[in-house]
């Protein structure tokens, strides 16, 4: 069945009427100009023309984690340098044994290896480490000088590791130019590509929202070391490059002096647009290298530009130019072109209800005791509610289980296994889903977007996340929900951003259920809705719910909404549980009464 | 235009001495790489200075094989990968027809690595020896000569039984030292340290406190630039200069300003030129410097005498060769000689015989206490 | 003691209060704002270069201390202004800015002075004599400032009403606001006075350094380090954090060498950046 599955995805996609290589145009308008500058200049400019298109390449792989993924990488100078040396030291070694040409790829893979290893272990600790890592880069940066500085007897020292020739058949002043233009528009291409391809929507949803991808059960660690190790590849590549190219490489190709200019280069052309980040390297580098030595007012002016475009112009000239079109953020989806919708693979989640369970849970914050010994147990479909007055510990209930807060004492089961202070992904592909009290969902990216993102969780694996076909997939209960929701069926191709708060949290709900958890967390989701809205969202909850066959916790504060589902109420206070059993049950018990004032809404 | 085309014009240009269509035609571009930035910023503009007097001599009398010198700059101060790139703007960009070179050794190689011997190149400051590359012309004082007839004098003078040896970690530093030693013990006195620095170091309080801690009355200093100037400032400041003696060959007369009068007791130099030296040619020199350059004028010193020497060099091969082409001036260059500020010049096996001066510190500055005649390079490279 | 050995004390003691100096001001605005200044090395560089314009107009040397701070106040009011307040709560786009800033300072600065370094002329290159050894008498006097300067600023926030403003506003901003206090002029004035001390630092060191345009990124990464191992807003922290990041140095440099040290700083400040960011003695 997966087969034929396959089979109808390929062959539905070749039938895929949306427009195709827009991606491609920026890579196609670079080709065009390199291929005309050797003969509208001469062979000496297109050689210096060349070394900036190389370090434009290394800019590309910074804007890439930066302007899509939301991470700065200050030191990626590292990976330059590292691919420089290797790759000389491969060319040189091959001068004299032409078997060592082999090594050369080393030159960019070790470099990418280094990168992937470092993002795994930093990323893996927090989310929250993005100056941190940029210090760490930076840090490693400062290291790889030292080493390249110390140990002259591979890498030559200060003076360098010089004399490296050009690849076999290649000439430094005429033909390497040519090399060196294809890998400009290959990276530019490949960039461009990606960025339209599911994982590019990945990418933009992670530098949004991360938490949300994690809560989707996306590694986005995994996602963002994967990427930075690409961009490593990218610097190595053009470090390789510039080894052949230049002849000489020293210290100061693995310097934060480059890593610095790489930062520039990417904000003043345009971190968000390969083509963008490119150009920032050859027309700001190389007019600097022109101009320098003629007016000693050059180099301050940069600066004032870079200041400013940090400031006031987040993406750059390339933004400014609403170049956005080549490269930059996707061009919103013509309404128009009728998408041929493909069933999608099933998810990887839990088919069953996991038992879940709170033993004895603690967590302290600062003296403050926000949990003081949570017990329940939950098993099997179905929605029970959970009440309790304000602090007493419901959202923070749902944030010890998805990793938001700190676990001091006790343990938390689902479906068996002990998941205290589990990262929020591993909770979520457990099978859980939870839907959180702000509505939070990926405001830059358009309503189609945020579906398609909440729809592969659980679906998109390896090499699919590089096709077209998963932008075109649908479910059944997708369908439903839509058709639950029209509104959100009528604005597609909206940002989510611009939608009002009704419409944000049934959007952030048809997320929630489209990864098909079978346990559901749901903090409010009618906070802000009016009655009507109200009592839509608890309908549609219910019909969810019961066509997935999940269990369910509510959180919510309006007790006809509660009365309505006439399931098990949970009574929370102080962080602990109080009472539970039906609405009615609870009404009567003094207990309850006592510390829960204004029942009645 | 196609590289081959480009190339060609270039060499023919070179060849016959005229420049390309592009620039004016009477002219001959020598390019002058000097360090404007860096650790050796402080030589660049008194080495301007001079090369700007050097070629207004030239061309004076006659120019260079007829032509009129033009100047073209270029900032050899900046790490090796990126003054061979200003270099190489200035040969095939801006058509140089020669190079003249005041910088570190580093550079110095990647320069030869990027000119491979296709345009003449002549280094001129005090440097560690062993440049043989085909087109290159060495003015520049080598350790054997500073060291070889310097050390056994003072060995003579002061008697100082132990040496301690500092230098920056890099090929002049290191083999400077090394020569050194072979000197040192032929005197009979004993080397007790031997260290070197990456040139970012700004503080020397652990090499002092080993210098103290050794005992040593001798230090060898083969600092560069600031470094320089920040050791031996710190090292009178720890009081050492009653202790020890100082010699080095590389403190000329604008590290001698930044290290004070106060600081450089028994404070020793020993190189090729000295701003005050008492000989005709050299007083006639200093007289046109000041009175090309004024009051003003960026302080004399012997590396940038040294950027003036090469261009009087390059006037010597070249009119010994009869041209601008290396393959010609390699098969003069042996014995071309001229009379310049520092004496009677004679290039031979690339380097230079010249005459080495020694200078104490008084108060107005350097004072040449004993000079020693036609001291030989002691390389051989064959032609 | 011996003199070799009280040498090397007191090379360990200098080292170590100059890097206190220079931390100073960054302990200030990165401990108790909370704003990752990139360019607090700059304004260092500032202050050394005081000194030499002061010098190069003939003026006594003294006057490089009102000259860096009017400049470093100017200059911080008003890029806390209109770069740092702006971007408070994003730290990511104020380590930007703050960097675009120091990179537009060292450009200033190379194309009024150039790229070169320069020196400056000492007062006091007498050595005075201590114990069995003799040492700079202006080395003395920077350990001995450093130390009342330490001093000062801990009794000025332990004990002065402003210092008590500073407390209540790193404590609970909307708090100490709800009570009247101008949490706005009193964050600025705060930064100005970080960046004042890291020019004031820069005046100090200026006859000990090779003064360059490109200095400052050192004395940033020294000081970033320092905070991040010591942990921020607390003496104990800077403390600690010049004690275990100056101490390694000092300890691998006289071992194996400056650049050693150098790589073992830069070792230690990436696994706690990774490991334990919050440093040792974290302020809560």
């Amino acid at each position: 069945m997966a087969s034929s599955l396959a089979a109808e995805s390929r062959a539905a996609s070749s039938r895929d009427p949306r427009p195709r290589g827009r991606s491609l145009w920026p890579a196609a308008t670079l080709a065009a100009a390199l291929i005309a500058l050797p003969f509208a200049g001469n062979d000496f400019i297109a050689y210096q023309v060349a070394l900036f298109l190389i370090y434009g390449i290394a800019t590309q792989g910074v804007a890439l984690c930066w302007g899509r993924l939301g991470f700065l990488p200050l030191g990626h100078s590292l990976f330059f340098g590292l691919g420089a040396y290797i790759a000389g030291g491969a060319a040189k070694a091959g001068a004299a044994q032409p078997l060592w040409w082999l090594a050369f790829p080393l030159a960019l893979l070790l470099p990418a290896l280094l990168a992937w290893v470092v993002a795994r272990l930093i990323f893996a600790r927090s989310m929250r480490s993005g100056p941190y890592f940029s210090l760490i880069t930076l840090a490693m940066t400062m290291l790889g000088f030292l080493a390249a500085q110390q140990w002259s007897s591979i890498t030559g020292g200060f003076n360098g590791m010089g004399n490296i020739p050009e690849p076999p058949g290649l000439e430094r002043y005429s033909t390497l130019y040519w090399l060196v233009a294809a890998a400009a528009v290959a990276s530019t291409a490949t960039l461009g590509v990606l960025v339209g391809r599911p994982l590019g929507v990945l990418w933009r949803a992670i530098a949004q929202n991360e938490e949300r991808m994690q809560l989707f059960g996306y590694a986005t660690d995994h996602v963002k070391a994967n990427a930075y190790a690409f961009s490593a590849l990218l610097a190595a590549g053009a470090g390789a490059l510039f080894a052949t190219h230049q002849g000489i490489v020293t210290p100061q190709a693995m310097s934060f002096v480059l890593a610095t200019e790489f930062v520039i280069w990417a904000a003043v052309g345009g971190k968000a647009s390969p083509l963008g980040a490119l150009l920032g390297a050859v027309v700001v580098g190389y007019a600097s290298a022109e101009l320098r030595d003629h007016f000693a007012m050059w180099e301050v002016f940069v600066g004032l530009l870079f200041i400013a475009v940090v400031r006031f112009l987040p993406d750059g000239i390339a933004g400014l130019a609403g170049l956005a079109g080549f490269g930059g953020k996707p061009a919103r989806r013509n309404a128009n072109v009728a998408i041929t919708p493909l069933p999608a693979p099933p998810s990887s989640a839990p088919k069953q209800v996991p038992a879940l369970v709170f033993d004895d849970v603690r967590s302290t914050q600062g003296g403050v005791r926000i949990l003081d010994g949570l017990s329940f147990r939950l098993a099997g479909p179905g929605i029970r509610a959970v009440i309790g007055p304000n602090g007493a510990g419901k959202t923070s209930a749902f944030n010890v289980l998805t990793g938001r807060l700190p676990v001091t004492g006790g343990h938390i089961q689902v479906g068996g296994r002990d998941v205290t202070g589990w990262t929020a992904w591993r909770v979520a592909r457990l099978g859980v889903g939870r839907k959180m009290q702000v509505p939070s969902v990926f405001a830059d990216l358009s309503v189609r977007e945020n579906l398609s993102v909440a729809l592969w969780a659980g679906r998109l694996h390896g090499r699919a996340a590089l096709r077209r076909a998963p932008q075109a997939w649908c479910t059944p209960l997708l369908e439903e929900m839509l058709g639950c929701f029209p509104e959100l069926a009528a604005s597609l191709d909206v940002p989510a951003s611009r939608l009002s708060q009704g419409h944000r949290q049934a959007l952030e709900f048809v997320m929630t259920v489209l990864p098909e958890p079978h346990l559901l967390l749901l903090d409010e989701p009618c906070a802000g809705l009016s009655p009507a809205e109200t009592q839509r969202m608890i309908q549609v909850i219910v019909r969810a719910v019961r066509r997935l066959g999940a269990g369910a916790l509510l959180i919510e504060h309006d007790l006809a909404a509660v009365a309505a589902l006439d399931g098990e109420v949970y009574v929370l206070h102080q962080g602990r549980m109080l009472a539970q059993g039906s609405l009615q049950d609870l009404q009567a018990d003094p207990a309850v009464r006592a510390v829960y004032a204004g029942a009645r809404k | 235009m196609d590289r081959r085309l480009f190339l060609q014009s270039t060499a023919a240009a070179s060849v016959l001495g005229v420049a390309h269509p592009v620039f004016a035609a009477d002219a001959v571009k020598v390019a002058v790489m000097i360090p404007q930035s860096g650790p050796a910023g402080l030589f660049g503009p008194s080495a301007k200075a001079c090369a700007e007097l050097a070629a207004e001599t030239i061309n004076a009398r006659g120019g260079l094989l007829g032509q009129k010198i033009e100047l073209l700059f270029g900032d050899a101060g900046l790490a090796p990968a990126e003054a061979s790139q200003a270099a190489l703007k200035l040969w095939k960009g801006s058509g140089a027809a020669a190079v003249i070179g005041m910088h570190d050794s580093a550079v110095r190689g990647a320069l030869v690595g990027l000119f491979k011997g296709q345009v003449p190149y002549f280094y001129t400051p005090v440097y560690e020896g062993g440049e043989c590359a085909k087109g290159t012309y060495v003015n520049g004082e080598t350790p054997q000569q500073q060291l070889q007839p310097v050390i056994p004098w003072i060995a003579a003078e002061r008697k100082p039984k132990k040496w301690y040896l500092i230098g920056n970690d890099y090929i002049w530093g290191r083999n400077t030292n090394a020569a050194a030693k072979g000197y040192i013990e032929k005197t009979g006195a004993q080397v007790v340290g031997d260290e070197y620095l990456p040139f970012t170091v700004d503080n020397f309080d652990a090499s002092l406190a080993r210098i103290r801690d050794s005992g040593a009355d001798a230090v060898l200093v083969s600092l560069v630039g600031g470094a320089s100037v920040g050791f031996n400032k710190a090292f009178a400041s720890f009081g050492l200069a009653d202790k020890a003696l100082r010699l080095g060959t590389l403190i000329e007369e604008n590290t001698l300003a930044g290290i004070g009068l106060a600081n450089a007791k028994n404070l020793y130099s020993s190189a090729g030129y000295f701003a005050n030296i008492a000989t005709p040619a050299a007083q006639a020199f200093a007289a046109a410097y000041g009175k090309r350059f004024g009051p003003q004028a960026p302080a004399l010193n012997g590396l940038a005498e040294s950027t003036y020497e090469g261009f009087l060099m390059l006037e010597a091969v070249a009119r010994k060769a009869g041209a601008l082409s290396v393959a010609k001036m390699d098969a003069a260059c042996e014995g071309a000689s001229y009379s310049g500020p520092r004496g009677a010049v004679t290039m031979k096996a690339r380097h230079v015989e010249q005459d080495v001066y020694v200078a104490d510190v008084a108060d107005k500055g350097f004072r040449v206490v004993k000079t020693f005649s036609h001291v030989s390079s002691g390389q051989t490279c064959k032609a | 003691m011996d003199g070799g050995t009280l040498l090397h004390a007191l090379n360990l003691v200098y080292e170590l209060s100059t890097l206190a100096l220079t931390t100073l001001g960054l302990a200030v605005v990165f401990g108790l704002l909370g704003v990752m200044n990139m360019a607090h090395g700059e304004f260092v560089m500032i202050g050394a270069y005081s000194v030499v314009a002061v010098q190069q107009w003939g003026l006594p040397t003294l006057a490089a201390f009102p000259l860096a701070i009017a400049v470093c106040a100017a200059l911080g009011w008003v890029v806390e202004r209109w770069l740092i307040r702006p971007l408070y709560r994003r730290p990511f786009d104020t380590l930007l800015a703050t960097w675009a800033l120091a990179m537009l300072m060292r450009k200033v600065v190379e194309a009024i002075w150039g790229k070169g370094f320069r020196n400056v002329d000492d007062a006091l290159t007498v050595a005075v004599p201590i114990g069995n050894t003799s040492y700079p008498a202006y080395r003395l006097g920077l350990i001995a400032l450093t130390i009342v300067l330490l001093a000062a600023l801990v009794f000025w926030y332990r004990r002065s009403s402003a210092g008590l403003r500073v407390r209540a506003m790193t404590g609970n901003p909307m708090l100490a606001q709800a009570l009247g206090i101008d949490t706005q002029r009193l964050a600025s004035r705060t930064f100005i006075v970080g960046v004042v001390l890291a020019g004031a630092a820069g005046v100090m060191l200026a006859p000990l350094i090779r003064i360059e345009p490109g200095i400052g990124v050192d004395y940033l990464l020294d000081a970033f380090f320092v905070l991040v191992v010591g942990g921020l807003g607390t003496l104990g922290g800077l403390a600690g954090g010049v004690g275990v990041i100056g101490g390694s140095q000092a300890l691998v440099s006289s071992l194996f060498g400056q650049t050693s040290g150098y790589a073992v700083v830069l070792v230690i400040s990436i696994l706690f950046l990774w490991l334990k960011p919050d440093g040792i003695f974290a302020r809560r």
